[in-house]
């Protein structure tokens, strides 16, 4: 099952090293191992067969969150669900922590689940159970005794920050409190796998990063292997260590975060990283560019940071190597991790010998360049000027 | 009113307790189980058995739809084995068993394929067993319809326990026809009609207290 995989720990070497990943760790067996996994659900009702996955790789390594993004219906929640054997796939081979379970009977399966721990969008909490209920479920199907839960249910709510809210019902929570409980029951039976089948959808933005900071700890603290699955860029970003893109049921790029989304080699990741990354040119300007240039005019460039460059002055030691005036029009700079990376929209003068100068200086940095058009130089162009666009410049 | 009269409808009204009682706690106790299963066992359901859940599921429309009356009648060999008689109080018992419990079990079936399909995913995911998603999950979170539909199989009961009276079954309704309509007495038929009212009234209020206070899915905290 060492074939084939995609997301082999030794992808993580090379330019992205992440610092928090253990060198012994890269060695061991993988968490959860997908080869040439395919999916197709029969045709029943009248309605035709579904080929929801097809012959997909994936490894995630222990210890490690992966994240599975992909638009609706892609196949996530299959991909998802074949982890802890809710569904079953028709064909390729499941490994966890390097046994195979592909073969594993229901009752196999049941015991496997207790080292599995899944949350879900919608929380699926029992309405008719306090917290500390919810919580103690999969403690009582495992047949914990009631002192042993008492104690586990305790320190698990104190985990998730919900020791107030023991005897509260689901319907006295918050959305974010419901997730915590949900995280809390899921982690009830100590798995070494979290699986999340889009965690944080149906939450605001301020939720959403505190329940991904939780998920975070519980990875960093308990060394919990993560494998989430979101529509969402920003779930990627900021907790994963690596990722995978579906598409139609087809994994079309994988690799560490960083890399994949700096550097999107599929239209379809290039579509979803865009909102996150990438910067336009206020509309006003657009509207004034031209494809070829003319006296006086600036040339528009976008300028993609990524990894150590992002942190170098670029603009002020081009302002001063070259002697040419650079403006910033646009920008925006963002981190992964520890690691900047981001793009800026400049203008910078237009005639053939600056240009060719600063696009040269730019190369010569490792920096991705884009050649937007040209504009016309402001009359009287401030020293500082046309800024007001400019967000987020650390 | 006679302290004879008054002692005649205390028995009555007793005896027809008595009937709705027995029959609604045997009927709840075949049809409980009954309803898990017919929610239960479709095809990729839990307990998946579809053929027998579709004779089961006919089995329950035909007694569902005969009309009670006719019931009571085509069933009177059934009775006469297990009561050992067909008339009186615990012989009508059997009859209303065999109405309540299909009635039940529809009841439950409903209320169980009610409950979010994502709390059956998730006891899934944490290992459960079938019957323990049953008895931890699908019951406990289907209770509160399950105690509404169960006073409604009260109600109806207490209006079948007063047909079984045009048969000899005792109890509110045989008095009202005995003493009511056969002996002239309107008042006797009033105070009859008049305590049925008061027993509906009971049941029914009773039953949504309790669904309420299960309920806590609407709770303002
Ligand atoms: N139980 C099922 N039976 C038949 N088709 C299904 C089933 N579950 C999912 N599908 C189909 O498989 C495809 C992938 O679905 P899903 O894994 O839920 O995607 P996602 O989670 O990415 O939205 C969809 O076309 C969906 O309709
Ligand atoms: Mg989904």
């Amino acid at each position: 099952m060492t074939a084939a995989v995609a997301l082999s720990s030794a992808s993580l070497d090379g330019a992205t090293k992440l610092a928090s990943v253990p060198q012994d760790a890269r060695r061991e067996e993988a968490a959860i191992t997908l080869a040439g996994v395919g999916k197709t659900y029969a045709a029943r009702d009248g309605a035709a067969e579904v080929s929801a996955l097809h012959d997909i790789h994936l490894a995630v390594p222990r210890g490690r969150i992966l994240g599975v993004i992909g638009p609706s219906g892609a196949g996530k929640s299959t991909l998802i669900r074949l982890v802890n054997g809710l569904e079953r796939p028709t064909r390729g081979r499941i490994a966890l922590f390097g046994r195979d379970v592909t073969a594993l009977d229901e009752s196999g399966w049941r015991r496997e689940r207790r080292r599995i721990g899944m949350i879900f969008q919608h929380f699926n909490l029992l309405s008719s159970r306090t917290a500390f209920d919810n919580i103690a479920l999969p403690l009582e199907i495992a047949g914990v005794s009631r002192g042993e839960i008492e104690t586990r249910v305790t320190k698990l709510l104190e985990l998730v920050g919900l020791t107030d809210k023991r005897l509260r019902y689901p319907a006295e929570l918050s959305g974010g409190q419901k997730q915590r409980v949900g995280i809390a029951r899921a982690l009830a039976t100590e798995p070494a796998i979290l699986l999340c089948d889009e965690a944080t959808s149906a939450l605001d933005p301020d939720t959403t990063r505190s329940i991904l900071q939780l998920l975070k700890r519980i990875n960093r603290e308990l060394g919990v292997t993560i494998l989430l699955i979101t529509h969402e860029i920003p779930v990627i970003k900021e907790i994963c260590d690596e990722v995978a893109v579906i598409e139609d049921g087809r994994i079309i790029e994988a690799g560490p975060v960083f890399d994949v989304l700096t550097r999107p080699a599929h239209a379809t990741t290039a579509r979803f990283v865009e909102g996150v990354t990438s910067v336009e040119l206020p509309a006003h300007l657009r509207a004034a560019l031209r494809s070829e240039p003319f006296p006086a005019s600036l040339a528009v460039l976008r300028i993609g940071f990524a990894g150590p460059h992002a942190a170098t002055p670029v603009i002020s030691r081009l302002s001063t190597t070259l002697g040419l005036d650079i403006n910033i029009l646009a920008g925006r700079i963002d981190a992964i991790g520890e690691q900047p990376f981001g793009s800026l929209i400049v203008a910078a003068p237009g005639d053939i010998a600056s240009l060719g100068a600063t696009l040269a200086a730019l190369h010569v940095l490792g920096l991705r360049v884009e050649q937007l058009g040209f504009i016309a130089a402001p009359p009287a162009m401030p020293a500082r000027s046309p800024c007001e666009e400019v967000s987020d410049v650390a | 009113m006679s302290p004879e009269l008054i002692r005649i409808i205390i028995e009555a009204t007793i005896d027809t307790l008595h009937m709705v009682l027995v029959a609604g706690g045997l009927g709840t106790l075949f049809g409980l189980p009954l309803g898990v299963f017919l929610a239960t066992s479709k095809r990729d359901e839990l307990f998946p058995a579809p053929a027998l859940n579709t004779v089961l599921g006919v089995v329950v429309n035909i007694t569902r739809s005969t009309p009670f009356i006719i019931l009571v009648v085509a069933i009177v060999p059934f009775t006469r084995l297990i009561a050992g008689t067909s008339i009186g109080t615990a012989a009508a018992i059997v009859p209303l068993t065999v109405a309540a419990t299909p009635f039940i079990a529809r009841i439950v079936e409903g209320a169980i394929r009610e409950v979010d399909q994502g709390l059956v995913e998730a006891a899934r995911a944490m290992g459960a067993t079938p019957l323990q998603i049953v008895r931890k999950v699908l019951v406990p979170e289907a209770l509160p319809a399950i105690v509404l539909g169960l006073t409604l199989a009260a109600v109806s009961l207490l209006g079948f326990s007063a047909m079984v009276g045009a048969v000899g079954g005792g109890g509110l309704g045989d008095l009202g026809i005995r003493y009511g309509y056969q002996r002239f007495m309107p008042e006797v038929m009033a105070i009859v009609v008049a305590v049925l009212v008061i027993l509906v009234q009971s049941v029914q209020t009773f039953g949504d207290a309790l669904a309420r206070r299960l309920n806590k899915r609407l709770r303002h905290a």
